[in-house]
């Protein structure tokens, strides 16, 4: 149990994460954790859901457990499962089973890479009941009351295969994400990227025309994770226009016509 | 050459149709002269270009002399391979004006001495517009740049420098300063100022109030111009850095002109920063004071239309601005044609709404409808009800859309320009959301209107016809934007047909389902992994006692639990031709049924398509059954309603296929198609050509990631169905009544 104890210490977060709040999502996240209702993040890639988690768990000066889903995920991942060692079998708990445990925030990234199977385990936890049943040592966990269960997931690139089950869906309180407005984004890309106004604001500019792409064949825009990797990259004195296309339309894309584009788009601006 | 072994090989090579002699000797003259080695080449053409058109056969022979005097034997082909791109894009007329000079036209690109086009840096410069712009924004060929807020026009080429490199520098600078144009809200109805033609752009009606015109809408454009670029220095300031270099070199009429007029002093002023040498007037003076002053960030038009209000009374009577062409990449002010397009949308939009409101009208409420009537004011009596209503509403949808706004508005001209100024003020990002709004309100109107008081009809197209390439195997090229294919409907059929053939082949069928189930996704436990769900207890034991026989023991202790899912999505596709009609139509319908029955225990996705038409402007595709939809009563009945109809243009329908593909996500896609012999259609779509379009057809698929498989039903086994679908691709089945059973089984091999 001491071992235990000491690996969850792992999750804590001691330096508050840098976040810049959009909305009321700080307000609602916290009443959901006090009424013990499940968070629901939906957003697309990069525009900061972890780190809302991150921002939050040091908030609640909670544990954070995060797990990111995939599609070979099973229950006994989450969960946890027998080991050998030295001979004898031992019982390892999951993450799951380890947040609640120790009233942790446990946190599935991109929940609808997982099976359906897999994630149907989660329901019990995410409504009323707050347990989590452990079938292969005949055990149910009760959660504390400072257990909270968060999932997220992107909707932009969501296939009719990686749907939520409605059962699944409806047990969370969602918080929807965005990129910033312009104006939040250029204070967090000075603050995270290190940079100065001058060249945020192009950048942030750029991803709004990158964003304005999805009808030429651009999935999905640059994100703010992007632009301020792009800026750390412009902060070890990579030219700007080489950090741009590096960390942003490299990134984006494979297309040679759209490279083509995102190098006019970024030869303009800088 | 002699004149006639001309001609009697030209027969042989257009065989077997017979062209009147007159237009042959006519054509051939030109070549008689000709070198026997250019004769060849030119002959070895003819069989590419006489399918296509024998009027561009005969206009190609009597250019293809002189244009083998600027060409050299072996550009020839690529020559008439563009003849034939241009013959499709611009008809007869293009394709002359394309051999009339064959060093300008062909020969300079070829050399990489020609300008830069249009066509060679759209790929380029679109996405970037639209990036900027925020929505899609057409870059079209024209005349002179110019943008109508829809679109922007760029000329087809520019040579103006000779790299590549500042020519394109050249377009981008366009392309940026009209979307600047419109972002900065050049084209606004200047602020408090009463219309006095609603037809009539704001600005337009402004410039009329002067004495000239013309002089206040060059002058204003030029004011505008210095605006737009301060914008872009401040937006754009990469861009503009570039073009620093660029901007000085550009051509200004005022250079030629031994009298240069305000207009061109300004022009010189703004670009090359040269003031100097400009006449000393009291009118240059001011306008140059007011240029220099406007280079300070404006947010709006208000100080160009001043500056334009107080410098037209100085000017004098004989000077004339329009002489002066605007600069290069400034282009013209399209002004009228942006007020009609405003009008029409603004039709349109209103129109969406009252169609809207209308369908959602209770039925048969009179009084409501009589309101409605009078709201709409287009004229109505009391006591009329929703039918009537809805009869005027279709018959103001002939009206053109100028009408339609003229009919709707009411004397409010305020209200007008206030619309107006909302339309002008905030172009750009703002009229993204307004864009989407739009479309969306369209399709609620659209969808509420057919659901209560119109069925879509029987054989209607049900999607905007697509249009597709064709593959010319003669030329090596494909015929751009040849064949359109339409999706319609297919009316479902009641009869005895679908129980009939669940009957006869009841035993088959609960056979199949059987064999099917076992394709289900399986689980099944895989022991001695080193990680798993379990513990693998045999494993483990063989473990311990490696241990303490002083053996290495095994780390994969555990048991895992793998799925083997399927991820498949597969597509039927029917030949409805003609040539089906009788028992092998029978036996594909008895198939599909068969395939349907079986299909439902798997989990696979599976779509059902048939294919017919005539000519290339109508190659037909009948959805019986799409990928998302079940398998129910109504796709059984349209199974039943497949029958023999008209040809079997088999490419486009299989492009077609391969580009609905393109939006299902699945691991292995599958295209089966079901055909009873050669690909065949009413006009030259036949032997080779229609095979190796076909093949082609097949090849663009696979590479696209669809795997193709042909089931053709035939007496007997032919040598080019190795050839079009592929060795392994297809399977030949000469007795028809094994169809049912052999697809079934086809299937199960091709995807276990």
């Amino acid at each position: 149990m001491a071992g235990r104890q000491m690996r969850i210490d792992e999750y804590r977060i001691d330096e508050e994460p840098y976040y810049l709040a959009t909305g009321s999502e700080l307000a609602i996240a916290e009443a959901a954790y006090l009424d013990g209702s499940p968070l629901l993040l939906k957003g697309p890639t990069g525009c900061g859901k972890t780190r809302f988690m991150q921002y939050l768990a040091w908030r609640l000066q909670r544990p954070l457990v995060t797990v990111s889903c995939h599609d070979d995920l099973s229950t006994s991942d989450l969960v946890g499962r027998y080991l050998i060692r030295a001979g004898e079998a031992v019982w390892t708990d999951g993450p799951l089973t380890m947040a609640v445990r120790a009233g942790a925030i446990c946190y599935l990234d991109e929940i609808v890479e997982a099976r359906k199977d897999t994630t149907v385990v989660i329901h019990p936890l995410a409504d009323d009941r707050r347990q989590l049943p452990i079938e292969k040592r005949g055990e149910l966990l009760t959660a504390p009351p400072e257990f909270m269960l968060a999932v997220s997931y992107n909707p932009g690139y969501q296939s009719v295969l990686k749907d939520l089950k409605a059962s699944t869906r409806q047990r969370f309180i969602a918080l929807s994400f965005d990129y910033p407005e312009p104006e939040k984004e250029i204070e967090i890309v000075c603050q995270e990227g290190r940079l100065g106004l001058e060249i945020a604001k192009p950048l942030v500019k750029l991803a709004g025309m990158t964003r304005g792409l999805k009808d030429s064949g651009l999935a999905e825009g640059a994100s703010t994770r992007l632009l301020i990797q792009t800026g750390k990259l412009i902060g070890r004195g990579i030219p700007v226009r080489t950090a741009c296309r590096a960390a942003i339309s490299e990134a984006l894309t494979d297309d040679r016509e759209l490279l083509a584009a995102l190098d006019e788009m970024i030869s303009s601006l800088f | 050459m002699e004149l006639e072994i001309l001609k009697e090989k030209f027969y042989q090579l257009v065989a077997p149709s017979l062209p009147n002699e007159w237009d042959v000797e006519e054509a051939l003259s030109h070549l008689a002269t000709a070198e026997t080695e250019h004769l060849d080449e030119i002959f070895a053409q003819i069989p590419a270009i006489w399918p296509v058109s024998h009027s561009l056969c005969f206009a190609y022979l009597s250019a293809a002399g002189p244009a083998l005097c600027c060409l050299a034997l072996d550009e020839m082909s690529l020559w008439v391979h563009t003849l034939l791109d241009r013959y499709e894009t611009g008809g007869l007329r293009g394709a002359q004006v394309f051999m009339e000079d064959v060093d300008q036209q062909f020969a300079r690109h070829l050399r990489g001495q020609g300008g830069l086009r249009l066509v060679d840096v759209r790929s380029r410069l679109q996405p970037y517009v639209n990036g900027l712009a925020g929505r899609e924004l057409p870059l079209i060929a024209a005349d002179t740049v110019a943008t109508d807020s829809e679109s922007i026009f760029l000329p087809s080429e520019i040579g103006l420098f000779s790299g590549h490199e500042e020519n394109f520098l050249l377009y981008k600078l366009m392309v940026s300063f009209q979307w600047a144009s419109l972002q900065t809200g050049v084209f606004a109805a200047p602020p408090s100022f009463r219309l006095h033609k609603k037809s009539a752009h704001p600005l337009d009606c402004f410039f009329s109030e002067f004495d000239q015109p013309a002089n206040a809408r060059s002058l204003y454009h030029l004011f505008e111009t210095s605006r737009v670029l301060n914008f872009l220095r401040h937006e754009l300031p990469g861009l503009m850095r570039e073009a620093a270099a660029l901007l000085p070199q550009l051509p200004l009429s005022g250079d030629d002109s031994s009298a240069p007029n305000l207009l061109d002093w300004l022009q010189r002023g703004l670009l090359r920063d040269d003031w100097s040498g400009s006449l000393q007037s009291p009118l240059m003076d001011r306008a140059i004071a007011l240029l220099q002053q406007a280079r300070e960030e404006a947010l709006d038009n208000a100080a160009s239309l001043e500056a334009v209000r107080e410098l037209m009374p100085l000017m004098a009577v004989e000077d004339n601005l329009a002489q002066t062409d605007p600069l290069v990449f400034q282009g013209t002010l399209r002004l009228q044609e942006m007020r009609n397009l405003g009008m029409k949308q603004q039709a349109d939009k209103e129109l969406r709404l009252i169609k809207t409101m209308t369908a959602q009208l209770p039925p048969a409420t009179p009084t409501a409808a009589a309101e409605e009537a009078n709201a709409g004011e287009a004229g109505g009596q009391q006591g009329q009800d929703t039918a009537l209503l809805i009869d005027m509403e279709s018959a103001w949808e002939q009206l053109p859309p100028f009408f339609q706004s003229q009919s709707l508005r009411l004397d409010n001209s305020d209200a007008l320009l206030d619309s107006m100024q909302r339309e002008h003020e905030r172009p750009g990002q703002s009229r993204v959301v307004e864009h989407s709004v739009t479309a969306a309100e369209g399709k609620a109107g659209q969808t509420f209107v057919r659901s209560s008081h119109a069925s879509p009809e029987e054989g209607q197209g049900m999607i905007e016809p697509v249009v597709y390439d064709e593959w010319d195997y003669r030329r090596k090229g494909f015929r751009k934007n040849w064949c359109v294919v339409t999706e319609k409907e297919l009316p479902p059929v009641q009869n005895t047909f679908i129980e009939q053939t669940l009957k006869q082949y009841r035993g088959q069928i609960r056979r199949l389902r059987h064999q099917f189930e076992l394709l289900q996704t399986s689980e099944r436990f895989v022991r001695r992994q080193r990680e798993g769900n379990d513990i693998d207890f045999d494993a483990m034991v063989e473990s311990l006692a490696d241990h303490y026989a002083g053996r290495p023991p095994s780390d994969r202790l555990f048991i895992r639990l793998a799925r083997d899912q399927r991820d498949i999505a597969v597509t039927f596709l029917v030949d409805m031709s003609n040539s089906t009609a009788g028992w092998v139509g029978q036996a594909i319908k008895e198939a599909l049924v068969l395939i349907c029955e079986a299909m439902e225990v798997l989990n696979d996705r599976y779509a059902i398509y048939g294919f017919s038409g005539m000519r290339r402007l109508r190659c037909e595709v009948f959805p019986v059954k799409r990928m998302e939809e079940r398998y129910n009563r109504t796709v059984r009945q349209r199974i039943s309603a497949i029958g023999p109809r008209e040809y079997t243009r088999m490419a486009p329908a299989i492009r077609h296929m391969t580009s609905l593909f393109a939006q299902v996500e699945a691991k292995i896609r599958l295209l089966i198609v079901l055909s009873d012999g050669k690909p065949e259609d009413y006009d030259d779509y036949k032997g080779d050509y229609a095979i190796e379009d076909t093949r082609h057809a097949l090849l663009e698929a696979k590479a696209k990631g669809v795997h193709p498989f042909c089931i053709t039903i035939d007496r007997q086994a032919h040598e080019y169905m190795a050839h079009m679908y592929g060795e392994v691709n297809y399977i030949f089945i000469d007795k028809v009544k094994q169809l049912p059973a052999r697809m079934s089984e086809i299937y199960r091999t091709l995807t276990s």
